[in-house]
């Protein structure tokens, strides 16, 4: 915490940096800048209870002015906090130990737009659906569809290492960057080369893909993107379980179909969700299969698919079930949709290798729901990301009437947390596979690498060694100096 | 097979149904939901976490629970929200959040807390039913079929508006009754919190409307189109005459010259330009080719396009008071529109909302010209 000296010399400071206009410490700005998307924060704040705040909230202008402000904090010791689009779910954005509060969304310009080798390079702070419409409008498309495209960044896509809705075709974000521009703690602005690939030594662009700001602010990107494709084709199918479904897709990503999407929500998703955004009343699994790009291409993919699914006893819904839920893909998010409060609830999305994964589903829930059964904890989950060799669990426990007291709440919470990680690390699972680490998953870091867990510490030590950068988040540090 | 920009079906079901019409739980659900924060003018133009839906939405929701206040700042935060609508045309489950912000601001207003901008307008309102002249709204006398809402800024602030759409009414052979004549239509006042001046103002065109007997009554800007078919019903209660169609006049000349009822000419030398959609297109089911469809006829091309356009317009500042109460932020929305007009490489901007008119002529930039689109249509009417 800074005294009242401190507080006024350091906003001069940072003034200097970025403008009068471009530094707040209004109390409105400090409580809205205090939570991102993730249930902690937010629950304070619905207890009337006000969670850590930045000291400053500083909107700066260019990787220049980040650097300064960069300079500034090490020679305060404080802590700085990169905020894209606040959309993070496991509060990697939130000013735990106070300190600047940097906002990116000034840096929103788009750079280039090259239609020759297909990249587009853009500031960080670009809105996500901002900058696929200025793609969209000469045809191409950043093949990155997350749920938060509305509200993330483009920088927010990267540090927590994101997916989107067709990353089973086109990869995760981190699969789609080509190079980028990051101030490291130390106010040094590095760029990682602008190439396809290279083989000039390590990949050092790849330490700051999921390091939540943590080593570094990444200021602008370079992105691979695709042409808008002729056709995409969606369809639902109805499998009686899990079991076929997955060993649908399974056959379809072992044979190597490419398909854009497969999401197949369990049948607890099945009767709640799907029921009521898209009006549904179906027993069973219900799973979205996609293709896309050329239509003749597609066609042939989608009939081997259908084949598979025919195969193992699925029901085809057709079309309108698949478009149905393509149009509305995004709905889910929405409130009164999403998951929202009073429950207490969290997303303990998991992957693994396609022999792991159904025994990892069944194993989740049987700890999280027999453990919390005085809670009447409801699980549910879909499997949404699909790789070569295995598949993502979105799953996500709900308990509707958690205690009132925000202390107890947390608690609670934490518990459920550590139920759910434990078990995904002892059947094959891993602590995550899109949202990060945050806050939320911090303390697990030891327990998922082990020995190897050491090396990403060293590596914070040396780029960081005050320790200035987004404290108490991915297993790094509590604060300036630790 | 998806093509791309299939429309997305926004019918919905039983508790949902109920949950949209509840504006207070509105801000409670809206303060962590950021899924149309992509839209909103004022966060596009501020990079504000605060000046966002979400950011105004948990604001209300913080004062309410103690954790904020109404405060100068706060109130202050709270009056930069535009009411354009832009969040709620873009909500999956259709939140009606601009109203669960203008009743805030009626809470505000009720504590005594307004700015004095506020009150200033409400005085304003109150005695001469517009805030831009000191002079009373003209009654209407007469009947007809077709009835035309002139309203305050084509009154006092842009009157080639009006005189050119009568001139292309009268070359179809149409002459509407003026209706609210200098008289607003009441969105200012609900927008500020001044809820009894809004409904005040609105019966006002009500008892016109029904004394006008017109089966039509046409209107020059979405803004009127959606005061008199959505804020009447959902933020004021009252009852629109179900009887009186209200019909945007581009699309009603549009429709005209489809059928032959209206002749247009080309100009000659027509500037490269693009065509902004007023404030409020958004929530407003506008015909967005009319507009655009008589530009390319009469000019002999058609508008560039400019980025935020059509579903996603953007507000030119002349919306929801901003001119009033946060004049710097009216003036950067209004840049905002030049700075895009100029990317797009056009060199004259034309609109139809005399009031949009006005905050554009007063900020143009880059070079660029400002037209109305009846005034340019009216220049190409087969005399």
């Amino acid at each position: 915490m800074l005294n009242d000296f401190q507080g006024d010399m350091l906003w001069s400071e940072i003034e200097e940096v970025v403008g009068q206009k471009n530094v707040s410490t209004l109390a409105a700005d400090r409580l809205v800048y205090s939570t991102d998307w993730s249930w902690i924060p937010q629950m304070w704040l619905d207890r009337g209870i006000q969670p850590p705040a930045a000291d400053f909230v500083v909107h700066p202008g260019s990787a220049q002015e980040i650097s300064a402000i960069l300079k500034i904090a090490n020679s305060y010791r404080i802590p700085v906090v990169p905020w894209g689009g606040g959309s993070g779910t496991q509060g990697g954005a939130i000013p735990t130990y106070g300190g600047i509060l940097l906002d990116l969304k000034r840096l929103n310009d788009i750079i280039e737009i090259n239609e020759d080798s297909l990249y587009v390079t853009a500031q960080a702070g670009v809105n996500g659906s901002q900058l696929e419409w200025a793609l969209n409008e000469k045809n191409l498309t950043l093949p990155h569809y997350p749920a938060s495209a509305n509200c993330a960044t483009l920088g927010g896509y990267l540090a927590p290492r994101g997916s989107g809705t067709i990353s089973t075709k086109y990869g995760k974000a981190e699969d789609l960057v080509m190079s980028m521009e990051v101030v490291l703690p130390d106010s040094t602005i590095i760029r990682t080369p602008p190439v396809p690939s290279h083989a000039a030594g390590p990949d050092f662009m790849r330490l700051f893909l999921g390091s939540e700001g943590t080593l570094g602010v990444i200021t602008e990107v370079t992105m691979q993107i695709e042409r808008l494709p002729e056709v995409r084709l969606l369809r639902a199918m109805l499998f009686k379980d899990i079991t076929t479904g997955l060993e649908a897709g399974r056959r379809m990503m072992v044979q190597r179909l490419n398909p854009l999407v497969i999401r197949m929500y369990d049948p607890s998703s099945t009767g709640s969700l799907v029921k009521e955004v898209l009006g549904y009343e179906l027993q069973g699994a219900y799973m979205i299969i996609g293709f896309d790009g050329w239509e003749e291409i597609a066609l042939a993919q989608e009939k081997r698919a259908l084949a598979i699914c025919k195969e193992l006893g699925a029901q085809d819904l057709g079309r309108e079930a698949g478009e149905r839920w393509w149009n509305h893909r995004y709905d889910f998010y929405y409130p009164p949709w999403g998951l929202h409060l009073p429950y207490l609830y969290g997303t303990v999305e998991t992957i693994s290798v396609f022999d792991k994964i159904e025994q990892l589903y069944h194993a989740k829930k049987e700890a999280l729901e027999k453990t919390f059964e005085d809670w009447d904890l409801s699980y549910i989950g879909h499997f949404s990301h699909w790789f070569p060799w295995g598949a993502s669990l979105y799953d996500r426990f709900i308990v509707k009437d958690p205690p009132q007291d925000p202390h107890e709440a947390l608690k609670l919470h934490n518990r459920i947390w550590a139920v759910a990680v434990r078990t995904s690390l002892k059947n094959g699972g891993m602590l995550n596979e899109h949202h990060g680490i945050g806050l939320k998953l911090s303390r697990f870091m030891r327990a998922q690498y082990g020995p190897a867990w050491q090396l990403l510490e060293t590596i914070k030590h040396a780029i960081d060694p005050h320790g200035i950068m987004n404290p108490g988040k991915v297993g790094f540090g509590r604060g300036p100096g630790d | 097979m998806t093509k791309r920009g299939a429309s997305v079906d926004r019918s919905f079901r039983g508790e949902i149904a109920r949950y949209i019409k509840d504006p207070i739980s509105t801000t409670e659900h809206c303060r962590y939901s950021l899924m149309c924060r992509h839209v909103c003018p004022v966060g596009n133009i501020t990079h504000s976490e605060t000046l966002t839906p979400h950011g105004w939405a948990l604001v209300v929701a913080s004062v309410k629970r103690g954790l904020l206040a109404w405060d100068e700042e706060s109130v202050d935060i709270l009056y930069k929200c535009a009411d354009c609508g832009l969040c709620q045309s873009h909500c999956g489950t259709n939140q009606p959040l601009p109203t669960a912000i203008a009743a805030a601001r009626a809470e505000v207003v009720e504590q005594g807390l307004a700015p004095p901008q506020v009150l200033a307008i409400d005085k304003a309102l109150q005695k001469w039913a517009n805030p831009y002249a000191k002079r009373a709204p003209r009654k209407v006398k007469v009947k007809g079929v077709i009835g035309l809402y002139v309203g305050d800024a084509a009154q006092y602030l842009h009157p080639s508006t009006l005189e050119a759409a009568l001139k292309l009414l009268e070359a179809m052979g149409v002459n509407p009754v003026l209706v609210g004549v200098g008289c607003s239509n009441g969105f200012l006042a609900s927008s500020l919190g001044l809820a009894a001046t809004a409904t005040q103002l609105a019966t006002a065109i009500l008892g016109e409307v029904v004394k006008a007997d017109c089966g039509k009554l046409l209107v020059m800007s979405p803004g009127d189109l959606y005061a008199f078919r959505t804020l009447y019903i959902e933020r004021l209660n009252l009852t629109w005459p179900l009887e009186v169609e209200v019909v945007e006049a581009t699309s009603f000349l549009y429709n005209a010259f489809k059928n032959g009822k209206l002749s247009l000419n080309r100009q000659n030398a027509t500037p490269s330009y693009a065509y902004h959609d007023p404030c409020h297109s958004p929530r407003v089911r506008r015909e967005y080719e009319a507009p655009r469809q008589l530009l390319s006829t009469v000019l002999g091309t058609a508008p560039l396009d400019l980025f935020w356009r059509e579903q996603r317009a953007h507000p030119c500042g002349a919306v929801g008071g901003l001119e009033f109460t946060q004049p710097e932020l009216a003036t950067q929305l209004a840049e905002a529109r030049f700075a895009d007009t100029h990317r797009a490489g056009a060199s004259l901007l034309i609109t139809e909302d005399p009031l949009c008119l006005n905050q554009l002529k007063k900020h143009a930039s880059f070079g660029i010209a400002v037209k109305g689109l009846y005034e340019t249509l009216a220049e190409g009417i087969n005399e």
